[in-house]
C-alpha cells in the first residue's frame, strides 16, 4: 500500500513539478509585455523600461526560470502590483474562503450525488428513475452563472432568507482562528449565532458550483452500478442465497464506486475554475474572486499564482481519491506489489 | 444473457442495425436533443433571415423601446437601447456555434491523434504524451482561459485558441485508453503480419475502433464549448460590443435585475436550450451506440 | 423413489428488442436422490436457462415463464413465496458456478466471500453461529475439497490462487451449506484437461460421501460419460433425448444426439484417421536449440530480473506437406514458439530456418510474409468489429505490393477457396458466424500465398459440430495449395485425428515428438502418458487403450493443482 501509495505521490509531483514550468512558459510567450501591461497605455519607455527591470523581465531566460522556481520552493510568488503585497500573502488570505466553499461543495456533491445514482440504478427505467435523470439533466446543462443568477432571483428576492453576497453578514464580528473555516471554527468556539449565518451563506454558492457535477457523478455512478451488477460473480452471490440488500449495498457498491469517484477527481480541476464564476457572482471573497480580478487587471505575478495554487489543489485532491480508491479496491495496491 | 447460437446474424430475427435504431426509437431524449441541435443550427445559419429586426445585431439604437417586456411584437422583450432580444439571441448563436466548429475543430483532431500515438507506441512515447496531458489537466480550464484571454485581447479567436489550447486533452485521455485497451486484441497482431505499416494500424485499424466514442464526446463536448464561451464572456473576456452574444449579453442583463428580468434570463435560457440539445443528442447516441465515454 | 428434482412441462420465453422468443418447449427432466444426472446441449440450446430457472436467477422481466412445474423433494420451486424460495439456496440447491475466475467478488478476500455465505445463510434458517464457528464450518469445507491449507487461502484474494484451486474453492461455496442437490455447470471447462480431470474426480468422491445428488450442465460428451448415471440431451430448447449412460453412448436413438456422437473425434479404435504426408520430405522448419526468456523487472526499484522461460531448448524439424501437431497445456510455451516461428518474438537463445534461411536474416521482408502466415483461435478479436471482409482481407494484399485491380480479383478467388459467397465480401464481422469468421481468418492468412500456415488453436472457440467443417476445409487447403501447418492446440483428440506427427510440450520443453501413431499407441514420457490418462473419452474401448497411469505417477509429474500460485 505505502509503495502504491510513493509511486502515486511521485507522479503526481511530477506533475505539478511540470504544471509550474508549463505556466511559466506560457506566461512568457503570451504576446504583450507584461510591463506596459501592469503600467497601462499611458506609460512613458523610461517607466516600462524601470518597471522591467523592477520585474526581473530584462534577465536572460534561463535565469528567470530559475529565480521563479527557487521562489517556489520558498512559498515566493512574486509581488502583487494591484496589492503591491507578497502574492503568497494574498494569496494565502484568500485561500480560507474558496477552501470551505469547495469542501462544502464536495461533501454536497458526494452525498447527494452517490446515494441518488444507486437509487436510480436499483428502480431503473422507473419514474423515480427518470426524474433522477431530469435533476442531472438540469444539473449538467445550466451553466453555473445562470444558476448562480436564478438561484439568487428566487431566492434572495423571493424569498429573504437567503443572502446574496459574502460569507457573513456586516454585523457579525467574527475571525476565525483555527482553521480560518468559519464552519468548524464557530463550532469550535460555540459561537451558534455565526454558525448558523456561514451556512446561510455558503449554501446558494455551493448548490451553484455543485449542480453540474452531482449531474454528471449521479449518471456514472448509476451506469456504474447497473455494470457491475450484470457481472457474474453478482450473479454468483445472489445463486448463494446473500440478500439482495448486502448484495447491493456491500459488493455492488464497493466495486461500482470507483467510476464516479474517478470522475469526482478530475471534476475538481473543473470545481475550482467553475468557483470563478460562482464567487464572482455572490461576491465570496476567495481566491477564485482574487483570481478574476487580478486578471481583469493583468496582474501577471498573481495571474501565476492563482493558476498554481489551483493546479496544487487538484493535485492533492487526486491523491486523496487514489488513497481512498486504494483502500476500497485492493487490487491496484496488490497489482503493483505482488507478482501475478 | 442468452447465449446466441451458431446462427449467422443474418439469419437471427434482427440485424444489428435493426436493434440500434430500436433503441434510438425508444429513446425520446435523443429525438429531443437532435430536434433542439437541427433548430439551434438552422436559426444560426440563417439568422439574416429568419431575425424579426435584423439591424438589432449591429450598434442600432432604439430608445424609445428600451426595456420593454416580452410581447407580441418583441418576443423575448427588448434590451437597454431597445434591442430586439430573440434577434440577438439567434445572431448569438452564430458565435456560439462559430465557437464550437472552430475549437473542436482543432481540438478533436489534435487529441486524437496524440492519443493514438500515445496508446500505439507506448514506451517514452506514451509517458511523455500522457504526462504532458496530466499536467495541461490539472490546470483548472476557466482559469487558464481567462488568463490568457485576459493578456490577449478578448475576442472570438482568442476565446478559441485558449479553449482549444486545454481541450484537446480531454480527446486525447479517451482515445489513449480505448486504444490501450484495443492493443492486446489479435486483429493488432494479425496486421502486424500482414506487413502493415504503423500509419495503417493507427488510422485504418484502431480509429475505426474509435470512432463512436469520439462522435458522442463531440455531441457533449459541443454544449460545454457553448458553455465555457458563455462563461469566459459572462465575465467580460468574449467578443466586443456590439456583436450580440449569449454570454455577454446575460452579463449586462444582470445589472437590470429584477424588473427586466428577461435581459438576463433570456439569454440565459438560450444558452441553456442549446447545450440541453447537444446533451441530450450525446446521451442518446451514447446509449445508441452502447459505448464507454 | 421420489427424485430431488422433477421439473415437467417447462415452457420459458425471453423478450428482447420488443420481440418474444420462446426458449424452452416443454421441458421435463428428472434427478433422483443420489443419482447424477447430465444435461447435454451446445450453446444456445437453453441449458444455461434451465438451470438459472431452477435456481432462481432468471431476470423475471425479460424472462417469462409460461407454464410448468420445477418439482423440489416434492414442492412446486415455482408456486412458492419468494422468501422460502430464497431459503432453499445454497441451502437445498447450489450451483458450482462455470467460469472460476469471475465468479468470485475480486475484492473481498475468499474467507470473506465464504463468510457471507455461511452467515446469510444462518439468518435465513434462524440458526446462529459466532464466527469462530463459522470459520471452522469452512475451513472444513475446504479440507472436503481436498485444499490442504485452508487457513492461507481463507486470507487470499481470488487472482493469487491457480485456476484449479479456484475451481475448488467454488466447489467449496456450493457445499458449505450443505446442499442436497448439486447442479455444476461445465466443470472444468475452463481448466487444462489434467485439472479437469482432478475435479470430475473430485465431484465423484463428494457425491458419494456428501450424500449428494448431481445435475451436470455441459457440452462434453466426455466428462459426461465421467460423471454421470443418466443423460438427456438438449437441442434448441427442446429435450430430444433421455438415456443411460451406458445407452447414449452404445445407442444413441435421436439424429441430434447421433450427430454430436459422430462428432467428437476418438481417441482411440477404428475410426481414428490416420494422416500420412506423402510428399518428398525435406525439412521445411528446422528449430534448433531454441529458447525464450521473458525478463521483469521484479518491483519498480530494485535492479533484479525475474526471468520466465517461456520455451526451453527445443529441437524441432518440420517436413514439406507435414501436418504438425505441437500439443500441450496452457502454460507449456506452445503458443510463444509458435509466435517465434512468426518473429513475432526472437529467441534468447539458438535459432529457426526456414527452408535453411535464418529467420533473423529475412524476417523483416515482404518474401518472409508471403512465405508463412498464422490464424488465430478466436475469430472474433483476430479481425476487426469495425472492417468488413473485403477490407480484412485487403491489408496483406495491399503490403505484399499488390495494386487495387490485384487485390479485387483475389479477395474473389479467397472466398471461393473457403466457400463463402461472393457477398459477404462487404459484410462486418459481427454479421457471420464463428465458422464463416474463421473462414475469413483463414481467407486472410492465404492471402498471400504463404507456403506454411500456423493454426494457433484455430478450431477452439467454435461449437464442435462446427469444428470438423472448418477442419475439412483446411486439409482440403493443403491438397490444393501444397502447405504445410504447424497446429497448436491442447486437444488431443483433435490432433490424432488430424496431424502426422506431433511433438508434447511441458513447460516450455518438448518431452517427447514422432509419429502420431506411435506416440499415442505407446508413449514413453510419463508427461505424455499422464496426459492422455486423463482425456476423457466416449466408449468403454477407447478407455481400455488409453495408457495406465497410477495416482501417484500423475501426482509426480504434473502441475498439481493444489498449490498456491
Amino acid at each position: 500500500m505505502a509503495f502504491y501509495l510513493a509511486k502515486r505521490t511521485l507522479s503526481l509531483l511530477l506533475v505539478l513539478f511540470g504544471l509550474a514550468i508549463l505556466i511559466f512558459i506560457i506566461a512568457r510567450i503570451v504576446p504583450g509585455d507584461p510591463a506596459r501591461i501592469a503600467l497601462g497605455p499611458l506609460a512613458t519607455a523610461n517607466q516600462v523600461l524601470e518597471m522591467r527591470h523592477e520585474m526581473g523581465l530584462d534577465k536572460p531566460f534561463i535565469v528567470q526560470l530559475w529565480d521563479y522556481l527557487s521562489g517556489l520552493f520558498r512559498g515566493d510568488l512574486g509581488k502583487s502590483f494591484l496589492t503591491s503585497r507578497p502574492v503568497m500573502q494574498d494569496i494565502v488570505g484568500a485561500l480560507p474562503a474558496t477552501f470551505e466553499l469547495v469542501l462544502f461543495t464536495i461533501i454536497l456533491q458526494i452525498t447527494i450525488s452517490i446515494p441518488l445514482g444507486v437509487i436510480a440504478a436499483i428502480y431503473r427505467d422507473t419514474w423515480v428513475d427518470n426524474i433522477s435523470r431530469v435533476i442531472s439533466l438540469i444539473g449538467v446543462v445550466t451553466p453555473g452563472f445562470v444558476l448562480a443568477i436564478i438561484l439568487q432571483l428566487v431566492a434572495s428576492y423571493k424569498f429573504q432568507f437567503f443572502p446574496v453576497t459574502g460569507r457573513l453578514d456586516a454585523g457579525i464580528d467574527y475571525e476565525a482562528t483555527y482553521t480560518g473555516l468559519l464552519i468548524i471554527d464557530s463550532l469550535i468556539d460555540g459561537r451558534w449565532d455565526v454558525l448558523g449565518d456561514a451556512l446561510r451563506h455558503i449554501i446558494l454558492p455551493s448548490i451553484a458550483l455543485a449542480a453540474a457535477g452531482i449531474g454528471q457523478v449521479m449518471r456514472i455512478t448509476r451506469s456504474s452500478m447497473i455494470e457491475v451488477s450484470g457481472r457474474d460473480f453478482i450473479e454468483a452471490s445472489r445463486a448463494y442465497g446473500i440478500p439482495e440488500r448486502v448484495v447491493r449495498f456491500r459488493y455492488m457498491l464497493r466495486i461500482a464506486c470507483v467510476a464516479p469517484l474517478t470522475i469526482l477527481g478530475l471534476e475538481f480541476a473543473s470545481l475550482i475554475g467553475n468557483a470563478f464564476i460562482v464567487e464572482f457572482v455572490f461576491s465570496w471573497p476567495g481566491i477564485a474572486s482574487y483570481g478574476v480580478r487580478t486578471i481583469l487587471e493583468k496582474d501577471l505575478n498573481a495571474v501565476i499564482g492563482v493558476v498554481l495554487v489551483s493546479g496544487v489543489f487538484f493535485v492533492v485532491a487526486n491523491l486523496t481519491i487514489d488513497i481512498i480508491l486504494g483502500f476500497i479496491d485492493p487490487r491496484n495496491r496488490l497489482r503493483e506489489g505482488a507478482e501475478k | 444473457m442468452i447465449e446466441l447460437s451458431e446462427q449467422a446474424s443474418t439469419e437471427r430475427f434482427m440485424t444489428s442495425r435493426q436493434m440500434a435504431w430500436f433503441r434510438f426509437r425508444r429513446n425520446p431524449a435523443a429525438l429531443i436533443g437532435a430536434t433542439i441541435v437541427i433548430s439551434v443550427t438552422m436559426l444560426a445559419i440563417f439568422a439574416p433571415i429568419l431575425s424579426p429586426s435584423p439591424q438589432s445585431a449591429g450598434s442600432f439604437v432604439d430608445f424609445a423601446h428600451r426595456h420593454h417586456p416580452p410581447s407580441a411584437e418583441f418576443w423575448f422583450g427588448t434590451d437597454n437601447v431597445g434591442r430586439d432580444i430573440f434577434t440577438r439571441v439567434i445572431f448569438g448563436y452564430r458565435i456560439s456555434l462559430s465557437l464550437v466548429v472552430g475549437v473542436l475543430g482543432f481540438a478533436v483532431p489534435f487529441g486524437v491523434i496524440l492519443g493514438l500515438l500515445a496508446g500505439y507506441f507506448g514506451g517514452r512515447t506514451e509517458f511523455i504524451i500522457m504526462r504532458f496531458t496530466d499536467v495541461m489537466l490539472a490546470i483548472p480550464p476557466l482559469a487558464m482561459a481567462l488568463a490568457i484571454t485576459a493578456v490577449l485581447s478578448p475576442s472570438l479567436v482568442n476565446a478559441m485558441i485558449a479553449i482549444t489550447m486545454l481541450w484537446w486533452t480531454w480527446h486525447t485521455r479517451l482515445i489513449f485508453r480505448i486504444v490501450k485497451a484495443q492493443m492486446s486484441e489479435d486483429y493488432v497482431e494479425a496486421a502486424k503480419v500482414a506487413g502493415a505499416s504503423h500509419a495503417h494500424i493507427m488510422f485504418k485499424e484502431l480509429l475505426p475502433n474509435c470512432i463512436s466514442a469520439i462522435s458522442v464526446k463531440i455531441s457533449l463536448d459541443a454544449g460545454f464549448v457553448i458553455l465555457f464561451g458563455a462563461a469566459l464572456s459572462f465575465l467580460g473576456l468574449g467578443v466586443h460590443p456590439p456583436t450580440p452574444d449569449l454570454g455577454t449579453m446575460v452579463s449586462t442583463g444582470s445589472e437590470y435585475l429584477p424588473e427586466f428580468w428577461w435581459e438576463a434570463l433570456m439569454p440565459g435560457l438560450a444558452i441553456l436550450y442549446a447545450i440541453l440539445g447537444f446533451n441530450l443528442l450525446g446521451d442518446g447516441l451514447r446509449d445508441m451506440m452502447d459505448v464507454e465515454v | 423413489m421420489e427424485p430431488i428434482l422433477d421439473i415437467s412441462g417447462l415452457n420459458l420465453s425471453f423478450t428482447t428488442y420488443g420481440k418474444r422468443t420462446q426458449v424452452l418447449h416443454d421441458v421435463s427432466l428428472r434427478v433422483g436422490k443420489g443419482e447424477r444426472v447430465a444435461l447435454i446441449g451446445q450453446s444456445g440450446s437453453g441449458k444455461t436457462v434451465t438451470m438459472r430457472a431452477i435456481i432462481g436467477t432468471l431476470p423475471i422481466p425479460p424472462a417469462k415463464i409460461e407454464g410448468g412445474v420445477i418439482q423440489f423433494e416434492g414442492r412446486d420451486l415455482l408456486q412458492m413465496a419468494k422468501v422460502e424460495r430464497n431459503r432453499l439456496k445454497g441451502t437445498g440447491i447450489s450451483i458450482i458456478m462455470q467460469d472460476p475466475l469471475l465468479s468470485f467478488n475480486p475484492v473481498l478476500t475468499i474467507g470473506r466471500q465464504m463468510d457471507d455465505i455461511v452467515r446469510y445463510a444462518d439468518v435465513r434458517l434462524g440458526s446462529k453461529r459466532n464466527s469462530g464457528l463459522r470459520k471452522a464450518t469452512i475451513l472444513d469445507t475446504l479440507q472436503k475439497v481436498r485444499l490442504p491449507d485452508g487457513a492461507q487461502i481463507y486470507d487470499a484474494y481470488p487472482m493469487m490462487l491457480s485456476g484449479g484451486m479456484r475451481q475448488r474453492v467454488l466447489i467449496a461455496m456450493a457445499l458449505l451449506n450443505k446442499p442436497r442437490l448439486l447442479i455444476a455447470d461445465e466443470p472444468g471447462t475452463a481448466l487444462d484437461v489434467t485439472t479437469q480431470k482432478e475435479i470430475l474426480k473430485l465431484l465423484n468422491q463428494l457425491v458419494k460421501e456428501e450424500n449428494l445428488s448431481l445435475l451436470l450442465i455441459t457440452h462434453n460428451l466426455g466428462v459426461v460419460r465421467e460423471i454421470s448415471d443418466r443423460v438427456y440431451v438438449m437441442e434448441n430448447g427442446h429435450i430430444v433425448e433421455e438415456a443411460t449412460r451406458k445407452d447414449i453412448f452404445e445407442q444413441p436413438r435421436h439424429a441430434y444426439t447421433k450427430k454430436l456422437m459422430t462428432s467428437v473425434l476418438p481417441l482411440y479404435g477404428k475410426r481414428v484417421r490416420n494422416f500420412e504426408n506423402n510428399r518428398q520430405s525435406d525439412p521445411k522448419i528446422e528449430i534448433q536449440g531454441v529458447t525464450k526468456e521473458f525478463r521483469g523487472k521484479v518491483s519498480f526499484f530494485s535492479k533484479k530480473y525475474r526471468v520466465v522461460r517461456a520455451v526451453d531448448n527445443v529441437n524441432l524439424q518440420i517436413e514439406n506437406g507435414d501436418i504438425f501437431g505441437i500439443a500441450g497445456e496452457s502454460g507449456s510455451g506452445k503458443t510463444t514458439l509458435a509466435k517465434m516461428l512468426l518473429a513475432l518474438h526472437s529467441p534468447t537463445d539458438g535459432q529457426i530456418k526456414i527452408d535453411g534461411r535464418p529467420l533473423s536474416n529475412f524476417s523483416n521482408s515482404r518474401e518472409f510474409r508471403r512465405l508463412i502466415q498464422i490464424v488465430y483461435q478466436n475469430p472474433g478479436s483476430s479481425l476487426n468489429p469495425k472492417r468488413t471482409v473485403t477490407q480484412a482481407l485487403t491489408v496483406p494484399l495491399k503490403f505484399c505490393g499488390y495494386d487495387s485491380t490485384q487485390i479485387k480479383s483475389r479477395i474473389s478467388e479467397l472466398l471461393d477457396m473457403v466457400d463463402l459467397p461472393k457477398s459477404y465480401a462487404s459484410m462486418y464481422p459481427h454479421e457471420l458466424s464463428g465458422g464463416q469468421k474463421q473462414r475469413v481468418a483463414i481467407a486472410r492468412a492465404l492471402s498471400v500465398n504463404p507456403k506454411i500456415l500456423v493454426l494457433d488453436e484455430p478450431t477452439s472457440a467454435l461449437d464442435v459440430l462446427i469444428q470438423n467443417t472448418v477442419i475439412e476445409l483446411l486439409l482440403r487447403l493443403r491438397e490444393e495449395l501444397n502447405l504445410t501447418y504447424v497446429f497448436i492446440s491442447h486437444d488431443l483428440s483433435l490432433m490424432r485425428n488430424f496431424c502426422n506427427r506431433v511433438a508434447i510440450m511441458f513447460r516450455g520443453q518438448i518431452c517427447e515428438q514422432g509419429e502420431t501413431r506411435e506416440i499415442f499407441t505407446d508413449p514413453q514420457h510419463a508427461y505424455t502418458r499422464a496426459l492422455l490418462s486423463s482425456i476423457p473419452v466416449i466408449s468403454e474401448q477407447e478407455e481400455q487403450q488409453k495408457p495406465k497411469v497410477t495416482d501417484a505417477e500423475r501426482q509426480a509429474v504434473l502441475a498439481s493443482s493444489t498449490a498456491l500460485k
